[in-house]
């Protein structure tokens, strides 16, 4: 059969397409493989050439992009979600005495449940917070030294007490957390610091510690004051027991001297 | 661009690993992602033997990872400088390296 369209004679468009027996004025037959074909059917040569010149070619711009100064990416407007977490962050910070801050290698969920479960019966609470939410509200508040703290992921310990031996304890359990630093009663502290507050005596201990050193210097000035009259009492009621064992007739006069 | 995560480290020759580091310094951002990174699952079920130590000071000293292989020989990087992947691929390859010996010293003795 010869390639190309073969046209049909007689008039075409006197009948309807949707009437039987009418066929399409053009056919196009070439090798006997229909239009819709299960393998990949090569282009007509025309249609090739216009699909190669019609080719999209992406517009490339006279400088390349990364020449060129990089655009400050536009600030986003502040999410009501990041401003709750923020808040939270705030109170957390005020409620609580104690603010321990921890890196958290990824545990086992089951771990981390349990390390929950044994801080929360000491009233401490372990919290999550992503860090791009706490730097800013760090770097406004008084706790600006805390910031180079929290790069990469950190968990927070808060607690009203200041518990710091338990929560070593239950640190020393789980070997994936790692404690870097805490901020207790306003004062921030480094590990060592945190342990040494850990092997502080209580209160009572420590005050009366304290009563002692301040007044051993002001009674070791009223010692050494009345170190003279004390010495001279002493020598004199010596004098007198060795008169009175000497001759007991010549009390008299030694007691008037005694009672100057 | 490879993620810290993605990259797999087959610890069998290590022995022990100790990170040192001090946290109020601004350099160990990269030394505290390689610790969080040798602590995944993944990394750390190649050799459930090897120790791995955070040590946490406060006395200005740089951050220090120390590696101590199995047949003796030490690791020490400086993380001061280096990103996590930087860290992390180094010590990889040695692993590879000195798992390639053993490997080829087994076949020898067989």
């Amino acid at each position: 059969p010869q390639p190309g369209p073969r046209s049909l004679p007689g008039p075409a468009l006197s009948v309807s397409p949707l009437s039987p027996g009418w066929l399409p004025a053009l056919q196009l037959v070439r090798r006997g493989s229909k239009a819709v074909t299960r393998h990949w059917k090569a282009m007509h040569f025309q249609r090739q050439k216009l699909m190669a010149v019609t080719e999209y070619l992406a517009p490339r711009p006279a400088i390349p992009p990364r020449c060129l100064p990089r655009k400050k990416e536009p600030r986003q407007e502040d999410n009501g979600y990041e401003r709750l977490l923020k808040r939270q962050v705030e109170e957390a910070f005020r409620d609580n005495r104690m603010i321990a801050v921890c890196q958290f290698n990824s545990m086992p969920g089951e771990d981390v449940v349990l390390m929950r479960h044994y801080l929360r019966k000491h009233n401490i609470e372990v919290k999550f917070f992503l860090n791009e939410i706490v730097r800013p509200v760090l770097s406004q508040s008084k706790y600006r030294n805390l910031l180079p703290l929290f790069v990469g992921r950190n968990i927070l310990l808060v607690s009203r007490e200041a518990k710091v031996k338990e929560m070593l304890r239950v640190l020393k359990g789980v070997p994936q957390i790692n404690l870097l630093g805490a901020c207790i009663d306003d004062t921030i502290l480094s590990r060592k610091g945190v342990e040494s507050f850990a092997r502080l005596p209580p209160m009572e201990a420590a005050q009366g510690q304290t009563v002692g050193a301040l007044t051993f210097l002001p009674s070791h000035t009223s010692s050494l004051l009345q170190r003279g009259s004390v010495y001279l009492t002493a020598l004199l009621d010596q004098h007198i027991q060795r008169l009175q064992a000497g001759s007991p007739a010549q009390a008299a006069p030694a007691q008037s001297s005694g009672d100057l | 661009k490879k993620m810290a995560s993605k990259i797999r480290v087959v610890l069998r020759p290590v022995k022990s690993i100790a990170v040192r580091f001090c946290p109020f310094e601004p350099n160990v951002e990269s030394t505290r992602k390689f610790l969080g990174c040798i602590n995944h699952k993944k990394i750390q079920a190649t050799n459930r033997n090897c120790e791995v130590t955070a040590d946490v000071r406060h006395d200005g000293s740089e951050p220090l990872v120390d590696v101590m292989f199995a047949d003796g020989d030490r690791l020490i990087m400086k993380g001061a400088n280096l990103t996590t992947i930087e860290m992390l691929t180094a010590l990889g390859s040695r692993c590879d390296a000195k798992e390639l010996k053993e490997e080829q010293k087994s076949k020898k003795s067989n």
